[in-house]
């Protein structure tokens, strides 16, 4: 007889075990168990209250059971055990699908962490989103994102109510004299009161600037990190220092930036050194600052008000430039103000490349999906007698699906930690082909937060592998046919999968075909210049060379040095080189011939003055009348040179040559007839037109900063430093603000199309291999599958070549449907390539067929291997085959 | 699925009418925290079904509706299999707690 207690503690033990069994199932599992216990409590014949007691307290392995069931541990763990086995038993196909996956895993791996590091990731400034950097506007002209004009940026400043604090940046430079050290540029900038306070990026070491810092004479500075640490050899000490940084007197160092803070202030978007080392505070403006709305070389940030939206800055900014284009109309008549938010400035023209890679690694890892599920449904035929036999021993095609999805798993898993070194890889390229303009491309980290986007890529990959074969292997009803290891909806199955990568690997062929033309075709462009052989370095003459008649000596002493140099064919020197690190564009309205001069952008040429054997150095033609020669002095008549452009567009139908010119430069004014025509230079880009300029001779001009070129005769390599010591030999403190090769100075603006070039060319010859793997994969096994009927053909009197046409067909049917699939989608995708293009237009024929005739090709051979395959066999032992 | 001495002494019991929970445990011996976990591998393979008892006859005897479990057509054969494999009949296995498994020969 069983009594109360005993059946009230066990009625309690089940309850409390309860709490172990899922909620979903914890009702009926509770009711079962309370059922049970109570019939036996009425049962009179029943033992003891022990043996109640003890049955509940078998309740608690039965719980645990139904808990590992919903979580699925103890089938997973089985289904993994069986997975590793069933891997291990076919190591090629294993060693393939790992290859595949960590391809497609890796590569998608590396661009989302670029995706995540630049949209995603927190910046190193306190609540970045409210963070704006300002830029102007030409509505004329187009352009966006120019750097502002001081007197701009200062009423900004004052007038802006939207901004909690708007902060200026001025571009400077130091000359760091060090005895025994070679002179050297420190590219620095200075900053406003508000600078910091709309970073409020904490500093490394020391303090950000204070307001005392910002009062006339003080001499603070604040290091960057890498100025601090190569410079200073990373002392902590050196905040507080009084340390020597240029010419005049000493600075205190109060701060060190962090390491991670990229600005990118200026509107830089072709220099290799675009951040600054030193950061000064800027002392009041002065009246040129405050009238200046010429020329823009000022960046602004502001920090928008709590609550303010960018749209309302916006607003207000437009509201702002159109009261200044009523008050300046002269220079403000087309600027407008750019709001950007600093993240978006910050990730520059990657934000128009960086969707198009991510859809193109997306492709990449379907087609690595698609190889894989073909592979598995592969050796799913092969393995259909183990299918066949779970099923008939009672496992649900659920249990089914879901060891093939674990076999998935286990290998999208294996290849993704594979695929993790392989995005490690494919970052360090990224960050050697960084797009100038992009900030912190070029350390993206493979760190926690990567690993957790590669499991993310792990699991969906698994799935999309995996599911196709699982759930067609699993069919019930081909239990009989996987017997037989045929079976034609499987076929149709494959058939489809290889489609599916042929098209995919045609789209992206299209797309990585259409920029290498663009490519080629932009670097056929002719700048106008030659830039093989030439040197270029680029000076600002130091104020110890105070007049204009002692810096013409200089440059004229330091450019016959070079000319008399070994090899060294014509030395000259321009205020303006084309593609040059400093950019300078001074333009001018010219009054020719008496006419006032016109309004507006487009009446301006752009203002040069040159020396010495300039245009031999730079190979630029002479087309009607002379260069300025040794006859051009200070005293004699004022002579210009015009480009052709200047000539078609201020003369057109007319000759140019003797018309008296009137301008304004450096300023001066200068009332000059033009004595030859030259050619057009491309200052800015390749893809950018060539400008109309007008030069001067640099002996009735003068100006503080010039770029020498010197070219050397082919065969006789161009020593750049042997060129710096010259400089250095009539001025051992002078320092050289860039010295290269023009050549690198042109391939540097192309850098952003080589970024997305390299990397979409890669993507596409992955994913080309791929799917060239799959054609291969499903023609050697239905060419396995058929041999049979290859030997029947043979020993009917099939030739040789019958049987290889037999095979590559089938297989170019299927490449066929695919290219022609891939077309279809390429023709709309390639639309979004139009901004990367250059010189074709997005449906260019020339790039769709030469892909998908090479696509053909690829799927041929592809096919011929299992085709000769074929022919090997015996026709004999063909028909013997089972 | 694994089909182990335990399994078909459960399956056995089911066959021979031992149809709840507690009546397997008496039946074959065995613990009630083996019978239970195997009542539901083999109910979720589909091997033998569930279904509660009829509220109105549990209600005459004063207590809740207990769960009774039935042999499937599939537990059947899986069974058939079984037996072979540990050469258990009818009249041994009714014998409960003394079975032994058989030598394999």
């Amino acid at each position: 007889m069983i009594s109360r207690v005993a059946l009230w503690l066990a009625l309690r033990v089940v309850g409390a075990i309860a709490l172990v069994v899922p909620a979903a199932a914890r009702a009926d599992w509770k009711r079962e168990w309370e059922a049970e216990l109570r019939h036996r409590a009425q049962d009179r014949t029943w033992r003891s209250d022990m043996s109640l007691i003890s049955r509940a307290m078998g309740s608690l392995p039965d719980a645990a059971w139904i808990r590992r069931q919903f979580t699925l541990d103890a089938d997973a763990v089985h289904d993994a055990v069986h997975g590793i086995r069933m891997l291990l038993k076919s190591p090629g196909f294993t060693a393939i699908a790992l290859i595949v996956f960590a391809i497609g895993i890796g590569a998608t791996t590396a661009m989302l962490s670029v995706a995540d590091t630049l949209f995603m990731r927190a910046l190193p400034v306190p609540e970045a989103e409210r963070v704006m950097t300002i830029w102007q506007y030409n509505r004329e002209t187009g352009a966006t994102r120019q750097d502002v004009t001081p007197g701009n940026a200062i009423d900004w400043v004052k007038r802006a109510q939207s901004f909690e604090a708007i902060a200026l940046a001025e571009p400077t430079g130091l000359t760091a004299e060090i005895p025994g050290r070679e002179p050297e540029y420190l590219k620095s900038t200075f900053v406003s009161e508000q600078f910091f306070k709309v970073l409020r990026t904490p500093m490394l070491l020391g303090r950000a600037f204070e307001a005392e810092d910002f009062q006339q004479g003080v001499r603070v500075a604040i290091l960057s990190y890498p100025m601090w640490k190569n410079r200073f050899g990373g002392d902590a000490s050196i905040v507080g220092q009084a340390v020597r940084l240029g010419r005049a007197a000493p600075f205190t160092i109060v701060g060190v930036m962090p390491s991670n803070l990229e600005l990118r202030l200026f509107d830089d978007r072709f220099q290799r050194q675009p951040e600054p080392l030193v950061w000064l505070p800027k002392q009041g403006f002065n009246d040129f600052e405050i009238n200046g709305r010429r020329t823009g070389f000022w960046g602004v940030l502001g920090r928008l008000r709590p609550g303010v939206t960018m749209a309302e800055a916006r607003a207000e900014f437009d509201a702002l430039s159109a009261q200044l284009a009523y008050e300046y109309p002269e220079t403000n008549k087309h600027v407008a103000a750019q709001v950007v938010p600093l993240r978006v400035h910050l990730v520059g023209s990657l934000s128009d490349v960086l969707p198009l890679l991510l859809g193109a690694v997306a492709i990449l890892l379907i087609v690595a999906c698609a190889n894989v599920a073909n592979l598995l449904l592969a050796r799913g035929i092969a393995r259909g007698r183990e299918f066949a036999v779970r099923q008939a021993v009672g496992a649900n095609r659920g249990r089914l699906i879901r060891q093939m999805l674990v076999e998935s798993l286990l290998l999208a898993s294996v290849g993704g930690i594979a695929g993790l070194a392989l995005a490690r890889w494919t970052l360090n390229v990224i960050g050697r082909l960084r797009p100038l303009d992009v900030a912190g491309v070029d350390r993206i980290p493979i760190d926690a937060r990567a690993a957790v986007i590669t499991c993310g890529v792990i699991v969906v990959a698994a799935i999309i592998a995996g599911l196709t074969p699982s759930i067609q292997l699993s069919r019930p009803a081909s239990a009989a046919a996987l017997k037989q290891g045929r079976g034609n909806s499987r076929r149709g199955v494959r058939n489809v999968l290889v489609i599916v990568e042929v098209a995919a690997a045609l789209v992206l062929a299209v797309g990585a075909g259409l920029l290498v033309r663009s490519f080629v075709l932009i670097q056929r462009v002719d700048p106008g210049f030659s830039s093989e052989r030439v040197a270029a370095l680029q000076l600002f003459s130091s104020p110890r060379i105070d007049t204009p008649e002692k810096r013409t000596a200089f440059f004229s002493q330091a450019i016959d040095r070079m000319r008399s140099l070994p090899g060294v064919v014509a030395a000259g020197a321009t205020s303006t080189v084309p593609f040059g690190e400093a950019r300078m564009t001074i333009r001018t309205a010219p009054a020719i011939d008496g006419r006032l001069p016109a309004s507006g952008e487009d009446a301006q040429i752009f203002t040069t003055t040159v020396t010495g054997d300039y245009f031999r150095a730079m190979g630029v033609p002479l087309f009607k009348g002379r260069l300025f020669d040794a006859t051009d002095t200070a005293t004699s008549r004022q002579v210009i040179l015009v480009s052709r452009s200047a000539a078609q567009k201020f003369w057109p139908g007319s000759d140019p040559i003797g018309s008296r010119v009137r301008f304004r430069f450096n300023q001066t004014d200068y009332d000059a007839e033009v004595v030859g025509i030259v050619g057009e230079m491309r200052h800015d880009a390749l893809d950018r037109p060539a400008r109309a300029e007008l030069f001067l001779p640099y002996s009735q001009s003068g100006f503080y900063a010039l770029t020498i070129v010197v070219r050397t005769a082919p065969g006789s390599p161009t020593n750049v430093q042997a060129l710096k010591e010259q400089v250095w030999a009539l001025d051992p403190l002078q320092s050289i603000f860039d010295a290269t090769m023009l050549d690198d100075l042109v391939s540097w603006t192309l850098v952003g199309r080589r970024f997305s070039l390299f990397l979409l060319v890669g993507f596409a010859l992955a994913t080309l291999l791929l799917a060239t793997a799959g054609v291969y994969g499903v023609m050697s096994f239905s060419t396995g599958q058929r041999m049979r009927e290859f030997g029947v053909r043979m020993a009917l009197g099939a030739e040789r070549r019958d049987i290889v046409g037999l095979v590559v067909r089938d297989g170019l049917k299927l490449a066929g449907i695919g290219v022609i699939v891939g077309i279809a989608l390429a023709l709309p995708l390639a639309r979004l390539l139009r901004v990367l293009l250059f010189g074709i237009t997005a449906s260019d024929p020339v790039t769709f067929v030469w892909v998908s005739l090479a696509l053909v090709l690829v799927a041929a051979a592809a096919c011929y291997v299992p085709a000769r395959r074929a022919l090997s066999i015996d026709p004999v032992k063909a028909l013997r085959l089972d | 699925m694994n089909l182990t001495y335990p399994t078909t002494l459960v399956l056995h019991a089911i066959a021979n009418g031992s149809t709840h929970g507690f009546d397997v445990i008496d039946a074959t011996g065995l613990a009630s925290g083996t019978v239970y976990p195997i009542l539901r591998r083999l109910e979720e393979e589909s091997l033998v079904s569930a279904r509660w008892e009829n509220v109105s006859v549990a209600r005459s005897e004063a207590r809740p509706p207990r769960r009774y479990y039935e042999l499937t057509s599939a537990g059947e054969e899986v069974l058939e299999k079984a037996l072979k494999k540990y050469r258990l009949t009818q009249a041994k296995a009714g014998r409960g707690r003394r079975l032994r498994p058989a030598r394999s020969s």
